[in-house]
């Protein structure tokens, strides 16, 4: 029997091979040919390009089985295996997208609203490193004030860095003089100053760009209009690193300082 | 070994080793088609940049698929010189093979760079953890298919390898060549589709 199969599986020759490979990036030319600016076709086709590439990559994926791997002249029996595989494989894709962006491509209303960014996934180890931290009684230490400014028209502060005293009152005054843009200043841990942001674009406006109830965040201005500033006060943490931080959309990349509590 | 094989009686009639193939590539469908459809669950969901259209850069992955299955064509030489009993050509083939494999993990490995740099990590937001894992298994496949390329090489030059055990080439091959038809998949999905992709989707808005 291995041996009837060893004469029947016959492989096409050196010029079918070089035919095959033509052919596969030809399909690839043309799929970049599809997408790609500067030949114009992409406006043309709109949404319509999305079935047409999904279809000439199920071409090239079938000519690679069928061809390279043989499938087209083997025992059945071993493309068999492998499709149901594929189609498994296919069965789990179908249905994750059925569960979290809902059939018929309507809203991601569930995965909008309790998709969780995967850094979050930590955030409760994090959280109970600093719980521990700072029920180490704070040093009380005299008050220190700062006066923080944005860099002009920048999305940047005009400090890069302060400290204080673990347990020393800390009273800010941040001063907004750009003609447009709004400001705020939060202070956080380091590291925590894009997730905080990230948190803080659904709160909106109206909460500062800062969730209600942000464990994470040890103080925060409110949002200051353009020309106007704000003050807060609080006390330093335990020691370690901290940033201050602008939440607003999109500032967080940009403008922010470091925090160091002695 | 081949000699062995055809005297082995399998109830198909089949080889076991090839048959044990084609059950993983199966089941190798099913790993790498859950993290695509991770993938494309998690599309459009990070609230923080950067996002594809940030960063994607499809003419050179374009390149780099070229030199994919540049190799899936070098390799089908491997296996037609090592059924000809051509020695010299079955090393300059295989060797072909993991070179050009080696060329498309130097792509990855700059692409990768690359992204680290304008922001793009696996702990940054969901494009890059379900980005980076999906693309860092493929990677990592195309990793062990040059690590096994070059021990047949290796093995071909000792004059190891021939028609006689050419099911060691061939399933080499397959494994390869499926690599290759999963980057087709990734590269129409990730960068063709998916790198044009602007924004988050925010609750409400």
């Amino acid at each position: 029997m291995a041996h009837e199969t060893e004469h029947t599986t016959h492989h096409p020759s050196f010029n079918q091979y070089v035919l095959i490979a033509i052919i596969l990036f030809a399909i690839t030319i043309v799929e970049f040919l599809l997408i790609w600016d500067g030949a114009g076709i992409v406006d043309h086709l709109g949404a319509s390009k999305i079935p047409l590439l999904v279809f000439l990559s199920a071409v090239k994926f079938a000519i690679v089985i069928m061809f390279y791997m043989h499938l087209k002249f083997d025992n059945r029996l071993l493309g068999s295996i492998f499709i149901a595989g594929l189609l498994l494989a296919f069965l789990v894709g179908i249905a994750l997208m059925g569960l979290f962006v809902g059939f018929g491509g309507g809203q991601r209303s569930y995965a909008a609203l309790n998709a969780v960014p995967y850094e979050e996934h930590h955030e409760a180890d994090e959280e109970t490193t600093t719980s521990t931290e700072t029920t180490t009684p704070p040093v009380a230490a005299g008050p220190v004030t700062f006066d923080i400014s944005a860099k002009g028209e920048e999305l940047a502060f005009d400090t890069t860095s302060i400290s204080a005293d673990s347990g020393a009152e800390v009273t800010i005054t941040f001063t907004n003089p750009a003609s447009f843009n709004q400001h705020n200043l939060v202070i956080v841990a380091a590291g925590d100053k894009d997730l905080v942001a990230a948190d803080g674009i659904p709160a909106g406006a109206d909460n500062n760009y800062v969730q209600p109830g942000d464990s994470r965040v040890i103080a925060n201005t409110k949002l200051l209009a353009a020309g106007t500033s704000g003050e807060v006060t609080f006390t330093a943490p335990a020691p370690g690193a901290y940033q201050f931080v602008c939440t607003f959309p999109g500032h967080n990349f940009t403008m922010f300082g470091d925090f160091t509590v002695n | 070994m081949a000699h062995a094989a055809e005297h082995e009686y399998t109830t198909t009639g089949l080889s076991h080793r090839k048959m044990l193939m084609w059950v993983f590539l199966g089941s190798d469908c099913l790993f790498f088609g859950s993290l695509i459809a991770t993938y494309m669950v998690y599309r459009g969901q990070s609230l923080v940049g950067p996002y594809p259209i940030d960063i994607i850069d499809v003419p050179l992955t374009t390149v780099s698929t070229f030199v994919l299955l540049m190799s899936s064509f070098a390799m089908v030489q491997a296996l037609a010189a090592t059924n000809a009993d051509n020695k010299k050509a079955t090393v300059i083939w295989l060797l072909a093979t993991a070179a050009l494999g080696a060329v498309f993990i130097g792509f990855q490995i700059y692409e990768f760079n690359a992204f680290k740099n304008e922001g793009l990590t696996l702990g940054g937001n969901l494009f890059g953890a379900s980005f980076f894992t999906l693309t860092g298994f493929h990677g990592a496949h195309v990793t062990l298919g040059i690590i096994w390329l070059v021990a047949i090489a290796i093995l071909a030059a000792k004059g190891r390898v021939g028609s006689k055990n050419a099911l060691d080439v061939e399933l080499l091959g397959l494994y390869w060549h499926f690599v290759d038809i999963v980057w087709i998949v990734i590269f129409t999905l990730l960068y063709l589709i998916g790198g044009f992709d602007v924004g988050p989707v925010i609750p409400g808005g």
